[in-house]
């Protein structure tokens, strides 16, 4: 099967050459029992190991499992766990779930939220021939359905993001003397970039990349913690779906990072692409456009939501622009207006200066797709970037046109991204400063802007692997 | 057949190595050789023999698998299997290291100049095909990441005068590349051999291309335009590549390389069985169906395979050749009487 990763992460060492795996070197935990001397292993017919002890005892032998973290987190060998990342996230599980709800007694049931993100929204949108306030609307209608309790957009934690993304270049730019590697702030929301980062520059890159969450990860925080709180919940009693445009986004979701410790809970649980809720819709035999719309809910009680909201400059979520107009305010009380791109070598990479009386004050780019993320990264490494900000993301044209998008055989592709882009661009914009509930969120849930608490829940880290020099490597 | 083929002289180019590659500059004064000793050497005529003139040491961290001269003569690209493209700068007999070209997940196998000196390709065990910009400044930028092929590409060719790209791979293939637009696409595959496919050579027109592979054949691709008269059909506005001719049975084992003299058309071939042949298209041959004859074939040329057969492009008959016993050998071709 093609891969459905980004091209980045194909690139990386996810290789289809099964062999070495026999390199797999995950510890697998052996409860050590006293006396146990030498035992016999029994095969039974259903395929179970059983111990046999001397005594003629026997004790049932748990299977050695790797699991999907455990594969993602370890460099150990070079086989490509694909097909484990993919059916450990699937609208099968959420199924799987959502049955084990209807089973279930009250106290054993989950809550189950669906956060879904404008850009499959707008593919949706786009396959089903409807405004982006319909499908909004009839999704939620759909999910509830289905069981989901509550239904939210990523828009809202994407004012987080970008709220933190704006203070985090304001604070970077302004202590530049003090540290070489503060500039250029390279974006983190996409996945594809950060795990090709970490796997192939490390320690080199790393400390140039914002650290502020991406909107799947806020809203893990918002739904996990917040709405758990507000809900009287443990976070582990929700089970938090999210709606994505790409594959990548299943693996930032199982980063160790976003993985409550204190809960064994993960802040997003599963991830479904746009396709997979395509598929989810067909099986379920519904028709999206003859549902009933139903009323959009809302993380907090002040917004009431009649439409959907969304940001300004593109599509992948806007950091460049918002990240722009703030630092042009803030750094020099210039109001930017209209921000405006000039494309160089290829339109996945273009670049906005703002600049006064000859001199540029500041230097942006955005790099979509791998060759772009290539070209910068050597810029880089050679101290030839003439960047203050990068917004990186890994799929050509952005999240638009993320691998988990829905295709349409019979029509160009060019033509139906641009249905996308339209649709995406039709929804409302609200600048994160002034959208309802996000300054009392602050106020109330994190206590503050800089809080410790805003650090830990709105923000991450990242990790440089090690690559496993192997000698099953070496082949002519 | 027996005297079409003679020595002039041989080299130990990387004593106790392999030696994996040579190309001759444009001007046909030097040969660059590369090899498993991580290093490359400069080789230059005085009087009747061949001395190395210079040794580039320290670019790389293994094996240099191909190297190949910019259409200036004035740089020298090397592929290697750490994973990374040197390019190096000519200044008399001195090369300097000016670029390191980094990206490539694994071993570069291949590295090719377009014929405008602008444009360099290079491709690797990762899979992919890279097609880099060089500006005025010596700077060199990534402009498109090809991953078209399903397995390691092994070698990478420009077409002799347009912007058109090949590349053979283990997948059995060979695709072709054009630009579209801002990026570059696949805009063909060729499909017929029966193993990796080693190598590749344009002939001097352009309008074919050899293919050499693991299965013992040399198959030779004839181009199609849209609206030909031979009624090939193509899609859209891309040319159709169609299989005219397969030279089988001549070779017992792999064979490594193939290239096609630009001044004689002549087809020599390097093979596992540690023979050079050379193969010339008959005279009245069909150009649809052309045939070609065995003119050349020299047993036990090496000691060991022979990995690189490269024609001189000033002087017609001499070609170059090496093998994996480390050796370079240089031998003058002349077309068989009555053949």
């Amino acid at each position: 099967m093609a891969s459905p990763f980004s091209g980045a992460l194909q690139l990386t060492d996810l290789d289809d050459f099964i062999g070495p795996s026999q390199e797999c070197i995950k510890p697998v935990k052996v409860e050590k029992r006293p006396g146990s001397g030498v035992a016999k292993i029994r095969i039974e017919d259903d395929g179970s190991y059983f111990q046999v002890n001397q005594d003629g005892g026997t004790r049932r032998l748990e299977k050695a499992k790797v699991s999907l973290n455990d594969c993602l987190a370890c460099s150990g060998c070079i086989t490509s766990a694909e097909t484990v990342l993919i059916t450990q996230q699937s609208h099968e599980e959420l199924k799987k779930v959502l049955d084990a709800n209807k089973m279930a007694a009250p106290s054993q049931q989950r809550l189950v939220v669906v956060s879904v993100s404008p850009q499959s929204r707008a593919s949706l949108a786009a396959r089903f021939q409807m405004n982006p306030t319909d499908t909004a609307r009839k999704l939620t209608s759909f999910f509830k359905k289905i069981g989901v309790h509550f239904v939210f957009d990523t828009a809202f934690s994407r004012h987080f993001s970008l709220l933190e993304s704006q203070r985090e270049f304001v604070r970077r730019f302004r202590g530049q003397a003090d540290c070489r590697q503060a500039l250029p702030l390279l974006a983190s929301a996409c996945p594809g970039w950060i795990c090709y980062a970490e796997k192939t520059h490390g320690s080199f890159i790393l400390p140039h990349i914002s650290t502020a969450r991406s909107p799947q990860q806020v809203m893990g925080s918002l739904v996990k913690d917040f709405f758990a709180q507000q809900q009287r919940l443990t976070p582990d009693k929700i089970y938090h779906v999210t709606v994505m445009p790409c594959y990548d986004k299943k693996l930032e979701a199982s980063r160790p990072d976003f993985f409550n410790q204190e809960h064994q809970t993960r802040d997003v649980d599963c991830v479904l692409t746009t396709g997979e809720v395509f598929r989810l819709l067909e099986e379920e035999d519904v028709s999206l456009p003859d549902l009933e719309p139903a009323p959009l809910d809302s993380l907090c009680s002040g917004a009431s939501a009649e439409e959907p909201t969304s940001h300004r400059g593109g599509g992948s979520g806007g950091y460049l622009e918002h990240v722009f107009r703030h630092a042009a305010r803030e750094l020099f009380g210039i109001h930017v207006a209209e921000v405006t791109y000039k494309p160089l070598r290829n339109k996945d990479f273009q670049e906005v200066t703002l600049e006064k009386e000859g001199q540029v004050l500041l230097h942006f780019a955005m790099a979509y797709g791998f060759r772009n993320i290539q070209n910068l990264v050597q810029r880089l490494k050679r101290g030839r970037c003439p960047y203050h900000y990068v917004e990186v993301m890994a799929c050509p044209s952005g999240c638009l046109n993320g691998g988990g998008q829905l295709q349409a055989p019979d029509r160009p592709s060019r033509e139906l991204l641009q249905h996308v882009e339209r649709l995406y661009g039709m929804v409302r914009a609200e600048a994160p400063e002034d959208a309802p509930g996000v300054q009392e969120l602050y106020t109330h849930w994190l206590q503050g802007t800089d809080s410790e608490c805003a650090g830990r829940l709105l923000h991450t880290q990242y990790h440089a692997v090690e690559k496993a020099s192997t000698g099953l490597g070496i082949r002519w | 057949m027996k005297d079409s083929l003679v020595l002039l002289g041989r080299v130990p180019a990387h004593p106790d190595s392999r030696c994996w590659f040579l190309a001759w500059n444009p001007a046909g004064t030097l040969l660059a050789s590369c090899g498993g000793d991580r290093r490359i050497r400069i080789w230059g005529t005085e009087g009747d023999s061949w001395i190395c003139k210079s040794v580039l040491s320290e670019g790389h961290q293994r094996t240099v698998r191909k190297v190949a001269w910019s259409p200036c003569g004035n740089y020298l690209a090397s592929a290697s299997f750490d994973a990374t493209t040197c390019i190096w700068k000519k200044n008399q007999d001195d090369f300097e290291c000016v670029t390191t070209l980094e990206g490539h997940e694994n071993e570069v196998k291949s590295v090719a100049w377009a014929p405008s000196g602008n444009l360099l390709a290079t491709c690797s065990r990762d899979k992919s095909v890279w097609v880099w910009e060089v500006d005025e400044e010596d700077e060199y930028e990534c402009v498109s990441v090809l991953n078209s092929h399903t397995q390691d590409v092994k070698h990478v060719v420009w077409h002799p005068s347009q912007e058109l790209l090949a590349s053979a791979s283990y997948d059995d293939t060979v695709k072709l590349y054009r630009e579209e637009e801002d990026d570059w696409v696949c805009c063909a595959t060729l499909e017929g051999h029966e193993s990796t496919v080693w190598s590749l050579a344009f002939d001097p027109s352009g309008q074919r291309l050899a293919s050499c592979s693991d299965d013992r054949t040399v198959r030779i691709w004839r181009q199609y335009l849209p609206g030909n008269e031979q009624g090939v059909a193509c899609s859209g506005s891309d040319p159709s590549w169609k299989c005219i001719c397969t030279l089988s049975g001549f070779h017992s084992r792999t064979i490594y390389d193939v290239a096609w003299c630009q001044l004689t058309g002549a087809l020599a071939t390097a093979c596992g069985d540690d023979a050079i042949r050379v193969f010339q298209e008959d005279p009245n041959s069909d150009p649809q169906q052309p045939t070609f004859s065995l003119t050349a074939h020299l047993h036990q040329a090496h000691s060991q395979d022979v990995n690189c057969v490269a024609w001189n492009p000033k002087e017609p008959g001499l070609l170059a050749s090496c093998s994996d016993d480390g050796e370079v050998a240089f031998w003058k071709y002349q077309r068989p009487e009555g053949l």
